[in-house]
């Protein structure tokens, strides 16, 4: 840890190697491809003229509304739906001074091609907070451009 | 060689012999009945022995007193003393659960403590086991069920699937052979490194079965994308693997009170319930109790015909299941809704108490429909999905 309680860099990179936090892990190999998902993930927001706040705002009022509706489907936009499928345990952000998240996952399903992406309320914070949209090939790997479309996040909203 | 000093010899080793076995009875007394620490040859301040320099943890106001080497935490010096606090990141400071205060001392609180404790809690003491180093003596308190607590190996005798997504455990208990507990426990299984997951780790698992089962314990496991505990039982367990576990944990359980029982529970929540109404049965409690089940869909309830046996058999017992989304091929007739809707349709007197066992969520909501029965906070108990 360094002085202001942040992970130092080895820190985090070991707790997002799999079997650590989760069995998979967050797909983020060492410094470089962190480095490397933030910054495209970054660029991807500023041409959406978007923050990562904005969007994980937007995503934590989905993830509201499916957690209260306790594994019911509920429509949350147009043709959009959310599920919340509960689990036991709770898993601590990997930047380490977050807090516990609740385990389960939502499925967010665009009713008109049976597209889904899915994510979990952890995803949510290190999105709001870190700007961290987990690596690729992560089961819960979300593309920002495709999220700003598929919620049709305007950017006024951020 | 004169008599006389041939008489002396004896007489010094007679002396010497007391003397050691007065120290050796000095050093055991200090320690907590029944047991004997590693190393003891001073209490109060470190001492060293070799290369190793050991300190004193107090537990409890004197009830058990701890000789331990130094380097290491004191979650791991009372862990190798058999005491386990609880942990589910294994002592990295992630998960805030191995908490304990301290009386004295002035370790620096460290960057997990200030996520983990309040302010008041670091005030009062309150700090996490893990962050702890032993360094100097220390005295230290811990829920006194901790002491109960101990590490246990077993055999996994069957699995068997509940549902799609939960499978149901039977483990032969091999050292200890008996665990006592009360329902409502839960343990913390070790889930040893395996395929992917290069750590070892542990989770908590709330016990199903009775406290007179013999030799044996149940568990109903959920799968949980990405878990490592849970894959690892999906995909790794089988039939005849060892494991291990430590445990009991937790309060969560039956008041002595005779008041009606409202207990609602949805997926895996059902392992405390499981437990105690074959537990009340067994011993003859026969506390009016009306249990709501919720799930998604038909496939998704599991133990009905049992539940609809003890419906039969105990004249104080309702089983009320319902489905919040019930598929058409499901043919479902009984309750519809989310299982807090249910609960709201139905009526519930005031006096009853109330026991919850699942999500934050679930229990967040259902805990709303209590208040609006006049059900208050002291006669809430719950178990959340930690």
């Amino acid at each position: 840890m360094d002085m202001d309680g942040m992970p130092d860099e080895d820190s985090l990179i070991e707790r997002m190697a799999p079997g650590v936090l989760s069995r998979d892990g967050f797909h983020c190999a060492d410094r470089r491809q962190l480095d490397a998902i933030l910054q495209a993930d970054a660029a991807a927001e500023r041409a959406s003229a978007l923050t990562h706040e904005a969007i994980g705002r937007r995503l934590e009022q989905i993830l509201q509304a499916a957690v209260a509706a306790l594994g019911r489907p509920v429509e949350v936009a147009g043709a959009l739906t959310a599920c919340y499928h509960e689990s036991m345990g709770r898993i601590p952000c990997p930047w380490g001074e977050c807090g516990l998240f609740a385990k389960g996952e939502v499925e967010l399903t665009d009713t008109r091609n049976n597209k889904t992406v899915r994510f979990t309320p952890l995803s949510v914070h290190m999105i709001y907070r870190h700007g961290f949209y987990q690596g690729p090939g992560s089961r819960y790997r979300i593309e920002p451009t495709e999220i700003v479309e598929l919620l049709d996040i305007k950017p006024d909203e951020g | 060689m004169s008599v006389g000093k041939g008489c002396q010899r004896p007489r010094f080793f007679v002396f010497l012999c007391f003397f050691v076995v007065v120290l050796c009875v000095r050093g055991i007394s200090n320690q907590t009945p029944g047991r004997v620490s590693k190393a003891v040859e001073q209490v109060g301040c470190g001492f060293s022995r070799g290369s190793s320099v050991y300190r004193t943890i107090d537990i409890n106001h004197g009830a058990r007193r701890l000789t331990v080497a130094e380097g290491q935490s004191v979650f791991e010096a009372l862990k190798g003393e058999g005491i386990f606090l609880p942990s589910v990141c294994g002592g990295r400071g992630l998960c805030g659960r191995c908490r304990l205060r301290v009386f004295n001392g002035d370790w620096p609180i460290t960057p997990a403590e200030q996520r983990k404790c309040t302010a008041d809690e670091l005030t009062e003491g309150i700090r996490l086991g893990c962050q702890l180093p032993v360094n100097a003596d220390v005295s230290i308190e811990i829920p006194e069920e901790l002491f109960a607590t101990k590490q246990f190996r077993g055999t996994i005798e069957a699995i068997s699937n509940l549902t799609h997504d939960i499978k149901h455990l039977r483990i032969r208990l091999s050292e200890p052979e008996r665990i006592e507990f009360t329902p409502g426990q839960h343990i913390e299984l070790a889930v040893p490194v395996y395929a992917g997951s290069p750590k070892p780790v542990s989770r908590a698992y709330s016990l199903a079965s009775t406290p007179g089962c013999d030799r044996g314990i149940e568990l109903m496991i959920r799968f949980v994308p990405g878990g490592i505990a849970s894959t690892w039982v999906f995909t790794v367990l089988k039939v005849g693997d060892e494991l291990s576990f430590n445990g009991p944990y937790g309060s969560f359980g039956l008041s002595r009170s005779d008041r009606e029982m409202i207990w609602v529970a949805g997926g895996s929540g059902m392992s405390p319930f499981w437990s105690m109404i074959r537990h009340m049965k067994q011993i003859g409690l026969g506390r009016e109790c009306t249990y709501f089940f919720g799930a998604v869909q038909r496939r998704d309830l599991f133990l009905l015909d049992e539940f609809r046996r003890l419906e039969d058999e105990l004249d104080w017992f309702s089983f009320v299941p319902a489905l919040s989304a019930p598929a058409a091929e499901d043919n479902w007739s009984g309750q519809t809704g989310l299982i807090t809707e249910v609960l709201e349709r139905r009526t519930i007197g005031e006096n009853c108490e109330a026991y919850l066992c699942g999500s934050p969520g679930m229990i967040g909501a259902a805990v709303k429909v209590l208040r609006s029965h006049g059900i208050t906070e002291d006669r809430t108990f719950y178990d959340e999905f930690e």
